[in-house]
């Protein structure tokens, strides 16, 4: 049981989302009309080839990037329209992010890599408990003091999953989770993304292995998103 | 900085080279009371290696006016030919003619009261002359810091007003065709110098002396900083262009593999390099010369010297390419290390020069294989200081460009308070005279016989014959030396500090500056000879070395017993020190009243002691704005140095940065990081510049100084916590600066970066 708190329906909800890169005639429409609903309990993965925008559309989901058009409604909080301050309030309050690199900061051991994060201005109260429990729970207690280059692939994205739970958030947005691991330390990782029960979580990923754990799998499409029967074969990797 | 040091360094440098160059200076100069002009032209004509003189003579306490202006203690020159060869140089307008009423003025005089060729000035009752030319001459300092000057043709005068004063001369140049025997030709100077009162000869080299030691304070310090801006600068842009080169080591991979040479690879990174860094040092060596330019042309201008001109280019042409070079050196570099990899291992990405992971080395490695598991024994703690304590960590990762700006910013925070201890002083110097040692506040032409009406006077306490003779050391001649010397305790009128050795005791002792010690290597134990204008010699033993401003340290304080000894004539005023609460003003006009009764005495000096320093005012304001103007440019040298080290922190560590704030790090939170970071910096910059400025380079520069005034240059709390609230200052602008900064780049740009 890695935390437990009351959580409200639709934590996450996109509409319309619309976002092109580039310009002149290198722009290219990645997301056209995107739209989704994850409730909270929830595991949706979201299946794509390189380059079609998952990633693209995981930045905007945790407002780490703007869409052209439409809009994102975060644990009833709107993304959309909001200054950086106040995005970076939303971020550190209700959503938690699993990077495939893992992202650990390498001055910093596992432990202080969790730590990180409830130590930011704002954070909600109890993080160093959390961090511990966290700790506890994902069997990193013999390793919480190393540094990141001294763990394995599995132990430092165990700890990048601790770190984006410490503030216990609503929304856990992965990208790519198990792209740098083997495939037992992948099953492991996923297996822990399952068990956020009461959690939205969205996964986007390569990997086929992802979509088994999710309750819903959705592909990406020419900008669009698909229930995964909607789509033919030649259409995803 | 570098082409300020440059225009300070080289202006002043050479200034006394040019200025002797240009007004083509005599060797030797002699000053001697009024004889006739044929016997000194006699008593010349029989010296060896004469290659030429020339005579004149110099009229002091002269009314000069102009407008608004005047001076009852100016000099008139009058020139026997006037001409090249009289030891001053003619800047603007024309030679004096053989008639007629004209005049030269010295260029600080007519600067000073905005005198222009044409215009006309009262020189001494003569009724107005004419102004036909600008000079400078380089043996003596301008106006405010000299007496006016000006110069007539002594022909002109004669024709004019008869024949006043005709035939008498008082100050003589002489050339010599080999300047290398300027010390034979003044022994025979001073062998045949009997019947002459009051003889003074001053060589060039000695002058060239005095302004070199003025000049060489300000200009080692000025290298010295140029010289610590450029080290930082170069450890700053190596480390941005490391970080650059480091951020397109795929590109470098794909040059690589499609055939571009490791040297073509190096040449386009300096290419790149040379594209920023000549329009930036093109607008910095310009903007160097133009804020020192004016300062350092008015300083010239004060120590009657030349600027320049156009043969300041070269260095400043070289100073430009050093510091266009630079930049492009330090972009190719890491260009060129990282160009020796395969192509293969450039197109993997990878780390530029293997940097070590923290902690990690091959004993750590075994040390961590062989040990148990580390466990929490207890729920985690948070790790002490949080964010401030990452931004130090991701400082002190990088541990050489650590260790450079933290030395660059403790030696700058060292001279910043060097600048203004010195400022300070400087500020005393203009008021205290007790920083010259000197303790009389008035001093009165006036025999010694008149010391006990002196005394009576109401507001004076004390009142003592001062007597006063310029002699020259026996072995040295071309060194001057003034002899002070009181019937009692000096020490009442004049207490210049002890720098060594003890006060003179017996009446064959003496005290002397540090200037007189370091010319002529004296130390206590030490035998002094002088050489006095009456022609007898006076040999003492050195009991003491004193700090004293007066005459650049080149002072002897010996017994009037002594002095009345070897020379019974030797001239002295009356020196007085007042009682607590006197009116000075008051006092100086009974003792006018006093000198007023005997004749000659009419022109009484009554000056204030403090004057020498009066008339120094407008060379201590330059030097004070020179000096603060420094400590300014250094402390925006630190901020950029902070600011730099920061942005690059930042900039090679984006990606963590971008993990934290999409972690919920607002710039606040960032600006925590960058706190601990510039933290890092700023604290072990201060605990370093502060010790050093008051145990090393205040004490060095007060030694320097020390044949000049007492400066205690040990920077006091006041200045020390300007200095630390100005780093704090400068902590947090780089805080706000660069956090704002990164805070409005996109968070997914800093997640791309590998």
């Amino acid at each position: 049981m890695l935390s437990c708190r009351a959580v409200k329906d639709a934590v996450l909800q996109a509409r319309d989302l619309v976002k092109t890169v580039g310009s002149g005639r290198a722009a290219r429409r990645l997301l056209d009309g995107v739209g989704l609903s994850v409730t909270a309990g929830e595991v949706v993965a979201i299946l794509g080839r390189s380059g079609s925008g998952k990633s693209t559309l995981l930045h905007l989901l945790g407002g780490l990037d703007r869409p052209d058009a439409g809009s994102i409604t975060v644990a009833g909080e709107p993304l959309t329209g909001r200054r950086g301050g106040a995005l970076a309030r939303i971020r550190l309050r209700h959503i938690g992010f699993v990077f495939q690199q893992f992202q650990l900061l390498e001055e910093l051991s596992g432990l202080e890599n969790v730590l990180l994060a409830a130590q930011l201005p704002g954070a909600p109260a109890g993080g160093v408990r959390r961090a511990a429990e966290l700790i506890d729970a994902l069997g990193l207690s013999a390793v919480a003091a190393h540094l990141p280059h001294e763990l394995s692939g599995g132990e430092q994205q165990r700890f990048a999953i601790a770190r984006a739970l410490v503030n216990d958030p609503e929304l856990v947005l992965a990208d790519e989770p198990t792209g740098s691991l083997d495939a037992e330390n992948g099953a492991a990782v996923l297996e822990i993304l399952r068990g956020l029960r009461d959690r939205a979580v969205v996964i986007v990923t390569h990997a086929p292995e992802a979509a088994a754990i999710a309750d819903r799998v959705l592909r990406l499409v020419r900008g669009q998103l698909h229930e995964h029967e909607n789509i033919s074969l030649g259409d995803v990797d | 900085m570098l082409s300020a040091a440059v225009v300070v360094s080289y202006s002043l440098g050479g200034g006394f080279a040019r200025a002797a160059r240009r007004a083509d200076l005599p060797d030797i100069i002699a000053r001697f009371d009024d004889e006739p002009a044929s016997l000194i032209a006699a008593r010349i004509r029989s010296l060896p290696d004469i290659a030429r003189y020339s005579l004149s003579y110099e009229e002091t306490g002269v009314e000069l006016s102009f407008g608004s202006h005047a001076s009852g203690a100016g000099v008139a020159e009058l020139l026997e030919r006037p001409g090249r060869g009289q030891g001053y140089a003619l800047l603007a307008g024309r030679e004096l003619p053989a008639r007629g009423a004209d005049v030269l003025v010295e260029r600080g005089l007519a600067d000073a009261w905005g005198i222009h060729l044409g215009d006309q000035i009262d020189v001494g009752g003569l009724g107005p002359e004419r102004v036909v030319g600008l000079v400078e001459a380089p043996d003596d300092v301008a106006y405010p810091l000299a007496a006016p000057r000006v110069y007539l043709s002594r022909r002109a005068l004669g024709a004019r007003l008869g024949p006043e004063r005709d035939g008498r001369v008082n100050l003589a140049g002489i050339w010599l065709r080999n300047p290398r025997y300027v010390n034979e030709v003044l022994s025979a100077a001073r062998s045949i110098s009997y019947g002459l009162r009051n003889v003074q000869y001053a060589t060039r080299a000695a002058v060239r002396i005095l302004l070199d030691q003025a000049a060489g304070i300000v200009i080692d310090l000025l290298v010295a900083l140029s010289l610590i801006s450029l080290l930082t600068a170069g450890v700053l842009l190596a480390a941005s262009a490391r970080a650059e080169v480091q951020r397109r080591l795929r590109a470098l991979g794909v040059r690589r593999a499609v055939g571009e040479s490791r040297a073509q690879v190096a040449l386009a990174q300096a290419l790149e390099g040379l594209l920023v860094a000549l329009p930036a040092c093109t607008i910095g060596v310009v903007a160097g010369a133009l804020a020192t330019g004016g300062p350092v042309a008015r300083l010239l201008m004060l120590l009657n010297e030349p600027p320049a001109g156009a043969s300041m280019w070269p260095p400043l042409v070289g100073a430009w390419l050093a510091g266009v070079a630079l930049p492009a050196a330090g972009a190719a570099w890491p260009a060129w290390r990282a160009a020796r990899e395969p192509a293969i291992s450039l197109l993997r990405g990878g780390e530029l020069g293997r940097a070590r992971h923290p902690r990690s080395s091959l004993r750590r490695a075994v040390a961590l294989a062989a040990a148990p598991p580390r466990r929490l024994s207890r729920p985690a703690a948070p790790a002490r200081g949080g964010l401030a304590t990452l931004g130090v960590r991701l400082v002190a990762a990088r541990r050489a460009r650590l260790l450079a700006t933290v030395l660059m910013l403790g030696l700058s925070t060292g001279f910043v308070l060097l600048m203004l201890a010195l400022a300070s002083e400087l500020s005393a110097l203009q008021t205290d005279p007790g920083a010259l040692g000197r303790r009389y506040q008035l001093a009165a032409a006036l025999p010694p016989g008149m010391a006990p009406r002196v005394r009576q006077i109401p507001g004076v306490r004390v009142a003592t014959p001062r007597y006063d003779v310029h002699a020259a050391d026996s072995f040295a001649l071309g060194v001057s030396v003034e002899v002070i010397a009181y019937p009692g305790n000096h020490l009442t009128f004049e207490a210049p500090p002890l720098v060594s050795g003890r006060r003179l005791r017996g009446v064959d002792q003496a005290e002397v500056g540090a200037g007189l010690a370091r010319a002529l290597g004296l130390s206590p134990g030490a035998r002094l000879a002088l050489a006095l204008p009456a022609g007898r010699e006076l040999r003492l033993g050195v009991s003491g070395v004193v700090s004293s401003l007066l005459d650049d340290g080149r002072v002897a304080y010996v017994p009037a017993a002594a002095l009345l000894r070897a020379d019974p004539q030797a001239p002295s005023q009356l020196a007085a020190v007042l009682a607590p609460g006197a009116d000075q003003a008051a006092v100086a006009h009974a003792l006018a009243r006093l000198g007023g009764a005997s004749a000659g005495a009419a022109s009484a000096l009554v000056g204030a002691a403090t004057e020498p320093n009066g008339r120094g005012a407008p060379l201590v304001r330059v030097l004070r704005t020179v000096l603060v103007a420094i400590a300014a440019v250094d402390g925006l040298v630190c901020l950029y140095a902070l600011i730099q080290a920061c942005a690059l922190t930042v900039f090679e560590r984006r990606r963590a940065l971008a993990v934290l704030r999409a972690c919920g790090a607002s710039w606040t939170g960032l600006a925590r990081v960058l706190m601990g970071a510039a933290l890092a910096l700023v604290l072990p910059a201060a605990a370093l510049g502060v010790p050093l400025e008051r145990y090393v380079f205040g004490p060095a520069l007060s030694r320097l100084a020390e044949s000049y005034a007492v400066l205690p240059l040990a920077a006091s709390w006041p200045p020390v916590a300007v200095v630390l609230a100005g780093l704090a200052l400068a902590a947090a602008i780089t805080v706000v600066w660069v956090a704002l900064s990164t805070a409005r780049a996109p968070v997914v740009e800093g997640l791309a970066e590998r």
